[in-house]
């Protein structure tokens, strides 16, 4: 009896023990790779940026549950270090130690470009969020650049601004990577063709200690090109090379007596903190696009749920972290964890998906096709950007206000 | 419009070529002195840069405040870095390839330190808060206020330095360290004070130049690292061990930087993506031609190795 009872005892824990397990086993986990700087001048963007898309995993799961979808989400992440190398080692790194073949991430066209053959040649799909430098802009590669437009919007809004400004001529001063190189070249293109003049350029390599140099040779290109017309300054710069550039420029004879067109990251708060530069910048007319947020559906819940978690609200672009990770998320549940079917499906998901600041809508390249720009300039007390104006990138429209 | 050119780029020749020469006396100190090739040098600079930043913020923006205190936050880390770390591997007797495996060690620590204050606090590329000013003018250049702090301040200092080498206790010791460790030891030198000194003058040095160099430009965690390669430039010209030969070879770098390089740029329209390398050429050709550098030309100066 005390035997038989036992084995019954034995019997009963056996099944207790296998039941959770069997349970586990029936939840399928898809494992989304989140390649992003954590490290590095880029490593507070990246820090953000994962946030969104763990934000966005956590509601995904918390969904997938109550509607009793026996599939979770998991995240694997890398540190891309800034660089296109590291973006490749950190894709790699994913993908061979979880076995994820989808990537949300890399931050810049730099890195993306750095992942992209170990991405082609391996059927990962990379969903980068915030890429936008044109020569990222390839089809029928696995390479989806969901939610930021790509820069020959930028360049074409440009080209637009400089033909309502009156200008003749261009002095162009460029990073020497990807995005510099890629928007330097565009805009000369569009600039020339919507007629504009001689277009000069001159490319510094990134990260410089300084850039005095640059400022003197730019100077001496504007000077040449003040002689055939109405000539004016690009400046296809990072923040802090900007802001190398106007401690040089502020006080130099030339580049301050014309105007000054600058990328939108320049559009910051950062860049007027030195009285001596927020005041240069108004003197020139210093004028910039931004990609404008408009509000939809998603704009306030990602921004409380965001701030609720995290107690601090997210930081720019994060949100487009947020909605390439759902994005990816959703052709995942569609096609499954599988790479190819993925690339297949993408297009067709983001085409129908509504983003936290804009609609998702994908060009041949797999790139967002939909822009739509605010145009701003210094206020005039130097304190901020403000508004002036729009550019539609779907019409070509250019609108000032003022 | 060449003359304008030329002559602009020789007067930032001068500026930089200034506060190539304060850094690169710092690693010769710490080569000749301490026998480390210490690659951390470039964070002490940003210590005192973001020093700078802080103080004008919040205390004055006074520059001999500023410099003043960039001096005393970056000695302290330069000798804390020596007392936690240099100072254990010496007393192992590790190899100078060790000792620079861990300078390597101590400059990722410092730097990853300033990122994550810098992400906290919102410090990436801020401008500290001296203003530009324009202080002479005619119709080929302009003098601004930082070209005044920038040349005098390092001139001062080279010459404040090189009074202390040879004019002072403290110099001659350091001095007998930098010929001849052991002897210097025997004849009752006394060693770790003279270290413990030494590391506060080149952290001083260091922060020094890193709060000029943030007036000049804009301060991040990165500043340091990416013009450390110049200053090692300079400092290799130097033989590593002469002042006067760390000086020329500072001047040589920054000539070859900004004169060279706009000249080929305005003349032959060489890009300035290719800026970068000019430190790197110099390093390699002097190795090859010329590894003692220019401490031949200094022999009747007193170096501090003899």
């Amino acid at each position: 009896m005390a035997k038989r009872l036992s084995l019954l005892i034995s019997l009963l824990l056996l099944i207790m023990i296998a039941l959770p397990v069997q349970g586990q086993d029936d939840v399928e986990t898809y494992v989304l790779g989140v390649a992003q700087p954590f490290t590095g001048p880029l490593g507070s963007f990246g820090t953000d940026f994962t946030r969104g898309i763990e934000l966005a995993v956590m509601q995904m799961n918390a969904e997938l549950e109550a509607s009793g979808v026996n599939i979770r989400f998991e995240v694997a992440s890398a540190d891309t270090e800034g660089t296109p190398d590291g973006a490749a080692r950190a894709v790699q790194t994913i993908v061979q130690t979880t076995g994820a073949e989808v990537i949300v991430g890399p931050l810049t066209t730099s890195e993306v470009l750095g992942a992209k053959q170990f991405a082609d040649e391996n059927g990962v799909v990379i969903v980068a969020p915030a890429s936008s430098g044109i020569p990222g802009a390839i089809p029928g590669d696995n390479i989806f650049r969901v939610m930021y437009p790509p820069d020959n919007f930028a360049a074409l809004a440009f080209a637009e601004i400089a033909r309502s400004r009156g200008y003749e001529n261009i002095a162009i001063l460029h990073v020497d990577d990807p995005f510099g190189n890629g928007l330097a070249e565009r805009f000369t293109i569009d600039f020339q063709a919507a007629g504009g003049g001689e277009v000069t350029t001159i490319a510094y390599s990134p990260e410089p200690p300084d850039l005095s140099g640059e400022a003197t040779a730019l100077s001496a290109d504007v000077a040449q090109l003040s002689g055939s017309g109405n000539t004016a300054v690009f400046c296809i710069c990072f923040l802090a090379d900007a802001q190398k550039l106007l401690q040089v420029a502020q006080i130099d004879p030339i580049l301050t007596t014309v105007e000054w067109m600058g990328v939108e990251n320049l559009v910051s708060p950062d860049l007027l903190a030195d009285a001596g530069h927020a005041q240069f910048l108004q003197s020139v007319n210093f004028i910039s696009v931004s990609f404008t947020d408009t509000a939809t559906p998603l704009t306030s819940p990602f921004i409380e749920s965001f701030t609720a978690e995290y107690g601090d609200p997210p930081g720019p672009f994060t949100n487009y972290a947020f909605d390439a990770a759902n994005i990816a998320m959703l052709t995942m549940l569609a096609a499954g964890n599988d790479g190819d079917a993925v690339t297949g499906m993408l297009p067709f998901v983001a085409n129908h998906y509504i983003g936290t600041s804009v609609q998702a809508y994908l060009d041949d390249n797999g790139d967002q096709a939909i822009a739509f720009y605010g145009i701003f300039r210094v206020a005039d007390d130097a304190s901020s950007f403000i508004e002036i104006g729009t550019y539609n990138g779907s019409t070509g429209l250019l609108e000032m206000n003022e | 419009m060449f003359e304008r050119i030329l002559i602009d780029s020789l007067i930032r020749s001068m500026q930089v070529g200034s506060l190539y020469a304060l850094m690169a006396l710092g690693i010769t100190l710490t080569m000749s002195v301490l026998k480390l090739p210490n690659f951390a040098h470039a964070e002490f600079v940003t210590v005192g840069a973001y020093t700078a930043l802080i103080v004008s913020r919040n205390v004055s923006t006074n520059p001999i405040i500023i410099l003043g205190l960039s001096a005393i936050v970056a000695s302290v880390v330069a000798l804390v870095s020596h007392i936690t770390v240099f100072r254990p591997f010496e007393k192992q007797k590790s190899s100078i390839y060790i000792m620079l495996l861990a300078s390597f060690a101590v400059g990722l620590i410092i730097r990853y330190v300033l990122f994550l204050t810098a992400d906290t606090f919102d410090l990436f590329d801020q401008r500290i808060q001296v203003p530009l000013e324009i202080w002479y003018r005619t119709d080929n250049f302009i003098l601004s206020n930082v070209f005044f702090w920038v040349v005098p301040t390092s001139i001062v200092l080279v010459i404040a330095l090189s009074l202390l080498l040879n004019a002072t206790p403290l110099g001659r010791e350091m001095r007998a360290l930098a010929d001849n460790f052991d002897l210097a030891r025997v004849i009752g030198i006394p060693v770790e004070r003279v270290k413990w000194l030494t590391w506060l003058l080149v952290g001083a040095l260091a922060g020094i130049s890193g709060a000029l160099w943030g007036i000049q430009t804009s301060v991040s965690p990165l500043m340091g690292w990416v013009v450390i390669l110049s200053v090692f430039a300079a400092a290799i010209l130097g033989g590593l061990s002469s002042f006067p030969g760390t000086i020329l070879g500072a001047y040589v770098v920054a000539f070859s930087e900004n004169t060279i390089m706009q000249v080929l740029n305005f003349q032959f329209g060489l890009s300035f993506s290719f800026k970068p390398a000019i430190p790197f050429i110099i390093i390699v050709i002097v190795l090859l031609i010329r590894p003692e550098g220019f401490t031949q030309f200094f022999k009747s100066n007193r170096s501090l190795k003899r």
